[in-house]
């Protein structure tokens, strides 16, 4: 059993994976460049939560400095007038402090450096807190023995220095994380820029890639092209070649027929003109053998032709007078015609017919091959006897 | 249209072949193989051209050819026969009475130059 023959594999198709291949690193381009944004952005987020974090921190240990003074202030003036009001100023100013307290410290919890600054400054701010609420209850001589006894200046000036330090220290976070966020962005942007800059050039690769491959197809389908133009220009070619050589063949095949015919019909017509004749007529060799016959003498004779094929003429016809040469045999050495020489025909019963025979040489290309013999059938009385005479 | 020829011979291989080449060639052929058959075929569809033999099986070609001139007295006949004539014959008897000779022994191609000779192509 015979294997199935297939097809060659086609060549792998190597445009197609570059292709591809491009376009994964596009893909990959794009994904990277999506998550580095993605999280540089969420960094930036974090950044301005943590901005506005460290702003309120500030504000609120501000705050607690300016509701101190105020405090303070309202306490001094209660102290020096005596007026009530400045005594409910004060206490509303250091509740306003100790909520900014409360809120400062609950902002820096999780950051413990400022988180230490601010309970220090929580410490000097309550501890002049105190003082000006001592103040805010004794009797005015009182308060005012205690006034001249404070150093209130020094006291104040500590929480400001305090103040200002975690205010410092605040701002340097932030320039820090300004900075950092600077780069955040810079970073963020040649990301953005060189991820599109690799995806321009990779979506130029493919391009380039995608119209070599069609060019190339395109030059691929034009060879193809001419290639099955000339092809069928062979085949059409070759078919009339074939077409003509064939009618030559037929055209010639027809000749042979009608050669064969006309040769045919000119044979079996001259046979038909030999047969009629009444006359004997033979064909004899160059030896005097008899080679062919007419029906005419197989009908007078009685012999068949089998029986008359390769024997000598003698046998059936002898001329009436028998010189020493033969006068037969000289004629066809010479080439020449005998004609109407009396003879005897023997039949096959021994009867001797008398006949007048005729002797003709049968040439093929100037050389005599043979003779043909015709015996005419002459009355019994007619007289017998003639002379040879040339043609 | 193409021309028309009729042939008429009593041998059927001849016949055949004869219509065989001239119908390659291009013309439209018809064959007769009797004088009879001849004059039915020419009431029918009269042709551009008669080829005849001579001897044929219950008449004499030159007959029938005085015959058919008798209904296609513009129609050129052709003698394509066996017997072959002595020149003197041919130019004195025949020419008189046909419009080509031609032996049997002549190629086909002969046969077909003496048709376009006298009718033109098909």
């Amino acid at each position: 059993m015979n294997s199935p023959t297939h097809p060659p594999a086609p060549a792998p198709d190597r445009t197609i994976w570059r292709i591809q291949a491009c376009f994964l690193l596009i893909s990959a381009v794009v994904i990277a460049v999506a998550v580095a944004s993605i999280r540089n952005i969420n960094r930036s987020m974090a950044s301005s939560d943590w901005v506005n974090h460290t702003h309120a921190v500030m504000l609120e240990v501000d705050g607690v400095f300016s509701s101190l003074q105020a405090g303070n202030g309202a306490s001094m003036a209660f102290v020096a007038t005596g007026d009530a009001r400045n005594q409910g100023s004060a206490r509303a100013a250091f509740a306003d402090m100790a909520e900014h307290l409360e809120v400062a410290k609950a902002l820096t919890r999780q950051e413990p450096p400022q988180h230490e600054l601010v309970l220090r400054v929580e410490a000097l701010a309550n501890r002049r807190a105190e003082f000006d609420r001592s103040l805010l209850g004794s009797q005015p001589g009182a308060a005012r023995s205690l006034l001249s006894a404070d150093a209130g200046g020094d006291a104040m000036g500590e929480i400001q220095r305090a103040v200002e330090k975690l205010t410092e220290q605040e701002m340097a976070l932030l320039a820090d994380r300004d900075r950092t966020s600077f780069l955040q962005a810079q970073t963020i942007r040649w990301t953005v820029w060189s991820g599109v800059a690799l995806d321009v050039l990779l979506l130029g690769g493919a391009g380039w890639l995608v119209s070599d491959a069609l060019a190339a197809r395109r030059r691929a389908a034009a060879v193809l092209e001419e290639a099955n133009r000339l092809l069928e220009t062979k085949v059409r070619e070759r078919t009339a070649e074939l077409m003509a050589s064939n009618e030559n063949l037929t055209t010639e095949n027809l000749e042979r027929r009608w050669v064969n015919q006309a040769l045919e019909h000119q044979l079996r017509y001259d046979q038909l003109i030999i047969s009629s004749i009444t006359d004997l007529v033979l064909v004899v060799t160059k030896a005097l053998n008899i080679s062919r016959m007419n029906p005419a003498v197989v009908r007078l004779t009685g012999r068949e032709p089998q029986e008359l094929v390769h024997r000598p003429l003698a046998a059936l016809a002898r001329l009436a007078e028998q010189p020493l040469v033969d006068p037969l045999a000289q004629a066809l050495v010479d080439g020449q015609d005998l004609r109407e020489q009396a003879a005897w025909l023997e039949d096959k019963r021994g009867r001797k017919i008398p006949v007048r025979l005729s002797l003709f040489p049968l040439r093929d290309r100037d050389k005599v091959v043979g003779g043909v013999v015709i015996l005419r059938i002459m009355p019994q009385d007619a007289p017998p006897a003639e002379k040879a005479t040339p043609a | 249209m193409k021309k028309h020829i009729l042939i008429v011979d009593d041998e059927a291989s001849i016949r055949s072949l004869l219509v065989e080449f001239l119908t390659r060639s291009g013309y439209r052929v018809t064959d007769a193989n009797s004088p009879h058959e001849a004059q039915q075929a020419v009431k029918r569809d009269p042709p551009q051209l008669v080829i005849s033999d001579l001897q044929l099986a219950d008449s004499d070609g030159l007959d029938m050819i005085d015959q058919l001139k008798a209904s296609l007295p513009d129609t050129p006949m052709m003698l394509l026969t066996g017997v072959l004539f002595d020149p003197k014959v041919i130019r004195d008897v025949l020419s008189k009475k046909v419009s080509a000779y031609l032996q049997k022994t002549a190629p086909l191609a002969q046969v077909l130059g003496e048709v376009h000779r006298l009718i033109g192509p098909p």
